[in-house]
């Protein structure tokens, strides 16, 4: 009896006890993470995440997801379907185009846009905010078309061998499928927020802006083993950016992304040309082409019974195809005699050349008994007031038509222009950024300037050296020189990687290297010509927002924020357009007692720009005179806080939302209480009324305490109470 | 022997000072502050005779039929099955006294500080000295010691004892806010602007509509008069018979709020004397801006040195004071359940004095962390404050949950004696104010209670518990980063794993506890029979004058 008396007792003790031992390792647990110490001789597990060190992508999967093995087409679509029925708000899945009336007059369908061979046609998403808002192109086929938003296009494998051309658009794409609409996130695990953006973001001339790669110990900061140490595609390079810009600029883009355009030609190369595992069997070849049966609709005097793919003779090459300059026979790599295709061997004529640019198009385009008057160079060739209007040859492919219809029919404004300012296409390898022109040699294009000024960012994002097309060698009828010549699009041929059929190991690293660029894309493709303007002659980096300390906040009223602008930069004042960004936030009680938190989820109020008359003021870095504009951010004088702001300006051409300061970041205000506090009277009212309930009250419960010894009767206290409510009045 | 306060105003005293804490000098200036200054006033002032003070007499009336602590209380009136609700109350109120007894040590210390000038000078950065403090963990021990010490002492020989302490305690606390007072009205005054008191007590009736402001009126309201703690049932377990409990109810609640609004013209007064941002000092600053923010305010006192040092001596006396009467409250009410349950008053007191000084400990020392202002905070301190402050909530809830028992069960039982109707009307008409008639309108009571407060213990409070527990939950997930991760001290799953382990161990332990015989202490003249209680079926249920009995018979 005693003796469980005891027993129990203990038991009880213990479980009394729990709770508090059980409190005692809570911190323990704590999602808190050090920042990384800035030290050298840092080991990778000293400064990020399990994953991140390893490679694992967030998003989670299998081999193929996490890049650790290449897609094939089939795990590629499966997956591009996946992830936009994961996110209809902002993907939408297609193949090829619903055809119609082409914007030169033909009627097209479907089928025209599947490979010859295997009949797919090329799948596709559209990404925007939105997706399923705007209008529906009935051609195209797709929604969330939007006058306002500037469109880019991400193209890859051309090649059919170029792997790594379809794998790093698929990152982009899983990529935007993780991050958009997450608020900051610490990528790496670093314990650090947004705090490496792809490129040199805070301009130190190390692409590292964190340093936290330059901080490991020497032997271990060149991950990717190509020889140079933190330079992108290493661990700690450009790994944490900001997920609010992502966001945004998918919000305010339409990004057409075709991940794999060549299919036929890539399945063939898969599947027939290269065994597994291709980079053994096909080390520094594979199939290039797609699979036009030439034999066939060609000109061999022998059909093509089987309808095999014939090796030697069969396939155009979709990078020479197009329709600018095609088949101008620089004698480098054009055939010999364009659209033939001649059984013998040898490298330069006849179909089985690795870049036969397609057949010649003999039909009379434009009805007027002539055929093959007007090449497509831009040029009137035949001085009939009409230019390019009966083409050579060119476009003669599915694949190529595609990307001709979908471009030319897409024009959301109706101006009867290609909305596609931007264009980017990846191919491998390289390790090169490739611009217009690529038909000539020794020639500049108009854009020359503009075109390296890009070309220059998006090498110093990949650490790949920029040049022009034709300094590489001579091409005609490539993706980017028909777009530039024909649409006047900013083109970009990214050449990724050191092989056709990289090794898997190095999909991840290779693709996380050019991934940036995609996104860099995509925001100049407002206006790349006016923005490499500005920026090349320091306009944007010389233009001021003020800082929270030049800012002078009035004893009433809104506060005034200036800007000192560029008299080149000619702002749009549309409020949409150009605005100053602001918040107020106010601690909270968990947040001033438990640290900082972030504000992200608090949204964002916008007040326009209007010019202060005559007012000039000084541009950054001693650079003269510009001209103030100032937004009245409606504070009110009885509210404080901290203030967010930041500015997003646009230009009359086009150019949109170039924010100061610079990604993502905003400055914060501390805004205090600049109204009176209250009245005399009104405040000597409450403090009455207030008195009168508690002091008074007190009162007669004390008063009741020392008179009432004894029971009363309920009417006598009442009366008390009256009575003491009366004597308090009076005094 | 049994304990009995003497006289009225001892139990008040003792009450009040239970009720008055940092809650009022710090918590109160801070809420008015955070909360459009003014505007705050109205649901305070609501909340206090809508929420405080109705739980406030429903707790008085249990403790004193019950005549036992929140155990005993929830067994007799709840039931055998509910005892673990009391045992979450006790355990609630001791949980927090374990860091109290730290923070009460840190207003000592700044006492001492202030005594012997160590806050006021040229050279004195008063974060540095905080910081300092916060990590010499030997000093802060010794001062957590020294407030155990006193409360142990003060508490020793039982209610007159305390009663003692008590009057002593709150007098000198009045005396000293008022003082200060004076010169922090001064000290406003001075540059023409009475702006803390403008501040105090104007309306912004636009905010007036945030329901925030509320939700922070009624936890300050709760929190500072210390309503649905157990703090009541306990102290009116020394009550004599014909004990008025409403009127007590009432003097406790108007005497807090009073303190209250002394308290905060006094601190709010002070900083827009001085500051030169009051409302971000007031608002913006963490729960250290106490032992910040002030010093160097009283620094710039008039009357130079003098004046500084007479401030600041005053004011951390008063804190001091403040937090050693709820101390007091704390040990007593965990004391109480242990003598309920045969466990000798000395052997109780100073288990229960032990225990809280060695489960302090970590609060006193473990995880000083800096935040990002430079500030040192305790953060083991702070997550135990976030765990077991917002368990209150739930010991509110039980109480009402107590009455609406006694309620249902006295109409079934009437229904079964055919003395009530049956249905919902006869529920509503006998059931639902059961408890009000037997117990609080006893005829002892000056202040006659009506229908409003059935009202409130069976509609309004479930709502408001509901209101109260959703927003807060709901400002926790919308602004606490990674809010499941079971990780984060401040996330929402380690709280409901605390509360659930915690809930479910005492649920366990309800078995044993009531196993265990319950001494209800009457004091002589002050006959509750137990056969009126719904407790009486239950033979373990004994007074103190039996107890030798039961222990011979145990043996």
């Amino acid at each position: 009896m005693v003796m469980m008396e005891f027993k129990s007792r203990k038991g009880s003790l213990a479980i009394l006890l729990l709770p508090f031992l059980l409190s005692l390792f809570s911190p323990l647990g704590s999602g808190y993470v050090e920042p990384f110490p800035l030290e050298d001789d840092n080991e990778p597990e000293d400064i990020w995440s399990y994953d991140y060190r390893n490679h694992v992508f967030p998003w989670g999967g299998d081999a193929n997801m996490q890049f650790q093995e290449y897609h094939s087409y089939e795990t590629m679509k499966s997956r591009m379907m996946r992830v936009a029925a994961d996110n209809p708000n902002i993907m939408e899945f297609h193949e090829g185009l619903n055809g119609g009336t082409n914007a030169r007059g033909q009627e097209t369908s479907i089928d025209q846009y599947e490979g010859w061979f295997y009949g797919y046609a090329s799948p596709w998403l559209k990404i925007t905010g939105n997706v399923q808002g705007g209008t529906y192109n009935e051609f195209v086929g797709d929604n969330g078309n939007y006058q306002n938003k500037p469109d880019v296009m991400i193209v890859g494998n051309h090649h059919a061998r170029e792997w790594m051309s379809y794998e790093t658009p698929l990152l982009v794409m899983e990529t935007i499928a993780w991050y958009y609409g997450k608020g900051p996130t610490d990528n790496d695990g670093d314990g650090l927020i947004d705090e490496d953006p792809w490129g040199d973001a805070d301009g130190d001339g190390q692409v590292d802006d964190d340093g936290d790669c330059l901080s490991l110990n020497e032997s271990l900061r060149d991950s990717n083993g190509d020889g140079k140490d933190c330079n992108p595609g290493d661990l700690g390079v450009d790994e944490d950016f900001s997920e609010v810009e992502l966001t945004n600029l998918i919000n305010s883009r339409e990004i057409y992304l075709i991940p794999m355009l060549n299919v036929d030609g890539n399945i063939y190369d898969r599947e027939v040309f290269c065994p597994a595992p291709a980079w053994e069997t096909c080390p520094s070849g594979g199939w290039r082409k797609n699979l036009r049966d030439n034999t066939f609709t060609g000109s061999t005097p022998f059909p093509d019974l089987g309808e095999e793919v014939d090796e030697d003779c069969d396939g155009v090459d979709l990078n020479r195809n197009y329709q600018f300059e095609w088949g101008a026979p620089l004698g480098a790599t054009g055939p010999l005699i364009p659209g033939t295709c001649s059984p013998s061997e040898g490298e330069l004529d006849g179909t089985n050349n690795d870049v036969y640019n397609g057949p010649v198009d003999d039909t009379d385009n434009d009805g007027d008994f002539q055929i093959n008057e007007d090449h497509v160079d831009g040029k009137d060739d035949d001085a009939d007031g009409l230019v390019d209007e009966d083409w050579w040859g060119g476009n003669s492919e599915p694949e190529t038509k595609f990307i001709q219809d979908l471009t030319e029919m897409n024009d959301d404004d109706g101006d009867g222009a290609s909305d596609f300012k931007a264009t980017l296409t990846y191919h491998s390898y390289s390790e090169l950024v490739l611009y217009p022109w690529g038909h000539c040699n020794n020639c500049q294009s108009p854009d020359h300037d503009q075109l390296v000024y890009h070309g220059d960012q998006m090498a110093e994002m990949t650490d790949y050296t920029n040049m022009q097309s034709s300094d590489l060698y001579p091409t005609s009828g490539d993706f980017c020189d028909w777009h530039y010549g024909v649409h006047g699009s900013y083109c970009y041929t990214m050449e990724i990687g050191t092989a056709f059929h990289q090794h898997e190991d190095d999909v991840a690293h290779i693709a996380v290297r050019n991934l940036g660029v995609a996104f860099y894309m995509a925001e100049i493709s407002d206006n790349p010509r006016e923005r490499a303007d500005l920026e090349m002659t320091n306009v944007v980096k010389d233009q001021v927002l003020q800082t929270p300390d030049e800012v002078s906040i009035p004893p009433l009223g809104s506060i005034p924020i200036e800007m000192c602008l560029d008299h080149a930069f000619s702002i749009d004042y549309r409020p949409h357009r150009s605005h100053v960004m602001y918040r107020m936030v106010k601690p909270l009680r968990t947040q001033s007692d438990y640290g900082p938190a972030e504000w992200y989820s608090e949204p964002w109020e916008h007040v326009g720009f209007e010019l202060v008359e005559g007012q000039s003021c000084d541009l950054l870095n001693g650079t003269g005179l510009g001209y103030t504009v100032v937004a009245n951010v409606p504070i009110g004088d009885t509210e404080n806080g901290k203030l967010h702001y930041k500015s997003m300006i646009s230009t009359l051409g086009g150019t949109q939302k170039i924010e100061y300061p610079p990604n993502s970041q905003y400055y914060e205000l501390e805004i205090d209480y600049r109204a009176p506090y209250g009245t005399l009277f009104g405040s000597m009212m409450l403090f009455l009324l207030v008195a009168t309930f508690v002091w008074g009250g007190l009162g007669v419960c004390l008063r009741l305490m020392m008179t009432d010894q004894e029971n009363l009767s309920e009417l006598a206290a009442t009366s008390e109470v009256l009575d003491a409510m009366i004597e308090e009045d009076s005094d | 022997m049994s304990d009995q306060f003497s006289g009225r105003m001892g139990l008040i005293f003792a009450a009040i000072g239970a009720a008055i804490g940092t809650g009022n000098i710090w918590r109160f200036p801070r809420m008015v502050g955070a909360n459009e200054g003014g505007t705050f006033l109205i649901p305070w002032l609501f909340f206090l005779f809508a929420w405080s003070i109705p739980l406030v007499i429903a707790e008085f009336a249990l403790g004193k039929r019950s005549r036992t602590g929140t155990i005993g209380t929830f067994r007799i009136f709840a039931g055998k099955r509910f005892a673990w609700m009391g045992l979450w109350t006790a355990w609630i109120s001791t949980a927090i006294g374990f860091y109290y007894a730290v923070v009460s040590g840190w207003c000592l210390k700044y006492f001492q500080l202030g005594f012997s000038n160590g806050l006021v000078g040229e050279s004195v950065d008063t974060q540095l000295v905080w910081n300092e403090f916060l990590k010499s963990p030997g000093t802060v021990i010794f001062f957590q010691f020294l407030v155990v010490a006193i409360t142990l002492l003060a508490i020793w020989k039982g209610a007159k004892a305390i009663e003692k302490v008590n009057v002593i305690l709150m007098i000198s606390l009045f005396a000293l806010l008022f003082m200060s007072l004076g010169l922090s009205l001064w000290m406003d005054m001075s540059d023409g602007r009475l702006d803390g008191f403008l501040f105090m007590f104007t309306v912004e009736w636009s905010s007036l509509s945030e329901p925030s402001i509320w939700i922070n009126g009624l936890s300050q309201s709760a929190w500072s008069c210390s309503a649905g703690m157990g703090m009541a049932i306990t102290y009116a377990v020394y009550m004599r018979k014909d004990e008025d409990t409403t009127l007590n109810a009432f003097t406790m609640g108007l005497a807090n709020n009073s303190i209250s609004i002394i308290a905060g013209l006094t601190v709010l007064s002070a900083i827009f004397a001085v500051s030169s941002d009051p409302l971000e000092t007031v608002t913006g600053g963490s729960s250290a801006i106490t032992f910040l923010a002030l010093p160097e305010v009283f620094a710039q006192a008039p009357g130079g040195a003098v004046g500084a040092w007479v401030m600041m001596t005053g004011f951390f006396l008063a804190l001091s004071f403040a937090a050693l009467t709820s101390m007091i409250s704390t040990v007593e009410l965990c004391v109480r359940n242990f003598v309920d349950h045969g466990f000798e008053r000395e052997k109780s007191v100073l288990f229960t004095s032990i225990s809280i000084f060695i489960f302090g400990l970590p609060s006193a020392f473990l995880w000083i962390s800096i935040a990002p202002d430079g500030t040192a905070f305790p953060q083991f301190l702070e997550v135990q404050d976030h765990i077991w402050g917002y368990g209150l909530m739930f010991s509110g809830l039980f109480i009402a949950y107590t009455i609406w028992m006694y309620g249902f069960k006295k109409w079934r039982s009437e229904v079964e004696a055919g003395t009530a109707p049956g249905g919902f009307s006869g529920y509503l008409g006998v059931g639902v104010s059961a408890f009000r008639d037997d117990f609080i309108n006893t005829g002892d009571n000056d202040i006659w209670i009506g229908r409003w407060w059935d009202i409130l213990m069976y509609a309004a409070f479930p709502v408001l518990f509901s209101v109260l527990i959703i927003s807060y939950f709901g400002d926790m997930i919308a602004n606490t980063p990674n809010v499941w991760d079971p990780g984060n001290p401040h996330g929402i799953t380690i709280i409901l794993l605390f509360w659930g382990v915690v809930a479910g161990g005492f649920i366990a332990l309800n078995k044993k506890l009531i196993q265990r015989p319950l001494y209800r202490n009457i004091p002589e003249g002050a006959d509750a029979d137990i056969s009126m209680l719904p407790g009486g079926s239950d033979d373990l249920v004994s007074d103190t004058n039996e107890k030798l009995l039961v222990a011979i018979i145990e043996d």
